[in-house]
């Protein structure tokens, strides 16, 4: 196979970093060093003792830093309702605005500003931006009707802070408003390997990693799976109500299918409830 | 040799990123076999792979497996308090460690604890599975309600816990909310750090650079915005400990002393993470979190009391 061991140990590297801790190489220390590398990809890769930046190349790849904070000054622009929203139509985005427009939907004169994001043209590192929210991630919200007004980031406190604010989608009773922040968080924590493991792996990476696909995909599975056996007899999540878990966790679900188009590679059709 | 990152995918970047929208793409959209990037372009690992049109998997020995459920028929055991807490001292089963020890310190709230053991699979057994669908710990139950009332994510855990007993979240409405954005940005970030680092650095049996790249560059990106943070701070919000804290500090503790990152991410050049880092290092209430449910050979599987840590 194309796992290649490193069967010629780079011995001088190896010395130097065993030599931070060891001042001479005793039997026994040689023998430590004797010890076969990790298989690797690409064959001639060791990881470094510390680690440095190189800017990948690619439309996205370049933009990614290991630092955080604002690239440049820019104000961002505000409206006259007390929801400010500055986002993007990605699934986290779409959970917003889906309440959102729910609320529209069911509450007379509730209005709101979304401002949209280009996270292409690096708009999520503006000054304006990076005072909203500090991660650089869309969504994030202001409250203007506080003084001054309130930041919201992260989808999911975004989800329980309207969902509070405006009373709607968040059940009043204890058990079932406990159930759907179980849910809530689940979606937060489990996106991430959809998202960023699944959906990179099988389809931005420039590169096929079999062992990353196969990782992710398992997860994604077992994460469908997950959900499926929890929707077996119920119209929504938790019962018989719509809640902000459901708002959280479909916009994944249209992700698999219209985004990364492995609808087909994960069986989605098998997971009747879900589908439903 | 190869280059893994070639110009031309600039262009596939190009096309695929117009999916991006904020309108969902349409029926037309964008087709995996109209890519510019044909599959059998892109450099595969191993070199003969190819992604299959449908994934399978066929391995009954293997602990990970892409379907959910319980697995064995287990009871779990309760003890007299409010709180059952069924975990492990991972990093997310220490973040409730941590709170309810803390708990303890301030209110003399007791609760019960039980080891979970992964290598028995119990997170597989039926009555886990009823607590938690996604066999994960931590996970939790009340039972000061009838019936009782389960609890699952840490995150959640730690809301419904803070909640119940009046601590650890403030209540100034805007420091609470400005708690829940570091909560909930802190189990958004933890599976890139976790999943994503820690297991292709540390565990994963092949070291893949594009793998440890990608996931080095996000957890320094997140140290980074955890120690612009904390510049003039004392704790994640106002200057109480919080949730926040509670909920952070874990992953930060594992990236150093289990994944050996402290040296390969330079986590000394965070000067304010550090202070940070090390103020709640000396806690009682977390020196005590690490031995419940915990790997060290002072840990105690079951905890039922205050002198259980004795």
């Amino acid at each position: 196979g194309s796992f290649t061991a490193n069967k010629k140990l780079n011995k001088s590297s190896l010395i130097f970093r065993a030599g931070v801790q060891f001042s001479s190489t005793t039997d026994k220390e040689e023998a430590m060093l004797e010890k076969p590398e990790k298989p690797s990809f690409p064959p001639n890769y060791t990881p470094p003792k510390v680690w440095t930046f190189e800017e990948q190349e690619g439309l996205m790849g370049g933009m990614n830093r290991p630092t955080a904070g604002a690239r440049f000054e820019k104000e961002l622009q505000k409206g006259a309702h007390d929801i400010q929203l500055y986002s993007l139509g990605t699934p986290n985005g779409m959970k917003v605005t889906i309440l959102l427009e729910e609320l529209v939907d069911l509450i007379p004169d509730f209005e709101y500003d979304a401002w949209k994001i280009a996270i292409f043209d690096l708009d999520q590192f503006s000054s304006g931006f990076v005072d909203i929210n500090p991660n650089s991630k869309i969504p994030a919200m202001l409250d203007t009707s506080m003084d001054p007004p309130l930041r919201v980031f992260e989808s999911g406190n975004i989800l329980r802070y309207l969902a509070e604010k405006y009373q709607n989608f968040l059940p009043s009773d204890p058990r079932k408003r406990t159930e759907t922040f179980n849910w809530l968080f689940w979606n937060m924590a489990s996106a991430p390997f959809l998202g960023g493991g699944f959906g990179h792996f099988y389809n931005y990476a420039p590169v096929n990693i079999k062992y990353a696909i196969d990782r992710y995909t398992m997860e994604t599975k077992r994460q469908l799976d997950v959900l499926d056996k929890q929707l077996e007899g119920k119209v929504y999540l938790i019962g018989d109500e719509i809640t902000i878990a459901d708002f959280a966790i479909w916009p994944w679900m249209l992700c698999i299918e219209k985004f990364y188009k492995a609808d087909e590679f994960l069986q989605l059709e098998s997971y009747k409830n879900v589908k439903r | 040799a190869t280059s893994l990152y070639s110009r031309k995918y600039l262009l596939a970047f190009l096309v695929k990123a117009s999916a991006f929208q904020t309108t969902v793409p349409t029926n037309r959209a964008f087709s995996r076999t109209s890519n510019i990037m044909s599959e059998t372009t892109k450099p595969t690992l191993p070199s003969e792979y190819v992604v299959p049109d449908v994934w399978t998997f066929d391995d009954p020995s293997s602990s990970n497996q892409p379907t959910a459920g319980a697995r064995k028929e287990m009871k779990l055991k309760r003890g007299e308090h409010d709180l059952q807490l069924y975990s492990l001292a991972t990093p997310n089963g220490m973040k409730i460690n941590m709170l309810l020890e803390e708990l303890n310190d301030l209110k003399g709230i007791e609760y019960d604890a039980y080891k979970i053991a992964f290598s028995d699979l119990d997170q597989f057994g039926s009555d886990f599975v009823a607590i938690n669908p996604n066999s994960k710990i931590p996970a939790m139950l009340d039972t000061s309600m009838d019936p009782p009332l389960r609890l699952f994510e840490s995150g959640s855990i730690l809301k419904y816990v803070a909640e119940k007993y009046d601590a650890f979240i403030p209540t100034d409405p805007r420091d609470k909310v400005e708690v829940f954005n570091w909560l909930f940005w802190q189990v958004g970030g933890a599976p890139y750090i976790g999943g994503g680092f820690g297991h292709f650095y540390k565990f994963a049996p092949v070291h893949i650079e594009y793998a440890i790249n990608k996931f080095s560059m996000e957890t320094k990106r997140q140290l980074d915005v955890l120690d612009k943070h904390l510049e003039g701070k004392t704790f994640v919000v106002g200057e109480q400990y919080t949730i926040a804290d509670i909920a952070i500090w874990p992953w930060i503790m594992c990236t150093i002393k289990f994944y050996g990152g402290k040296d390969f991410l330079g986590i000394d050049s965070y000067k304010n993470l550090m202070k940070w880092y090390n103020m709640i290092d000396e806690r009682p209430a977390t020196k005590r979190a690490f031995r419940i449910t915990g790997f060290t050979p002072d840990a105690i599987a079951e905890r039922h009391s205050k002198e259980d840590l004795m």
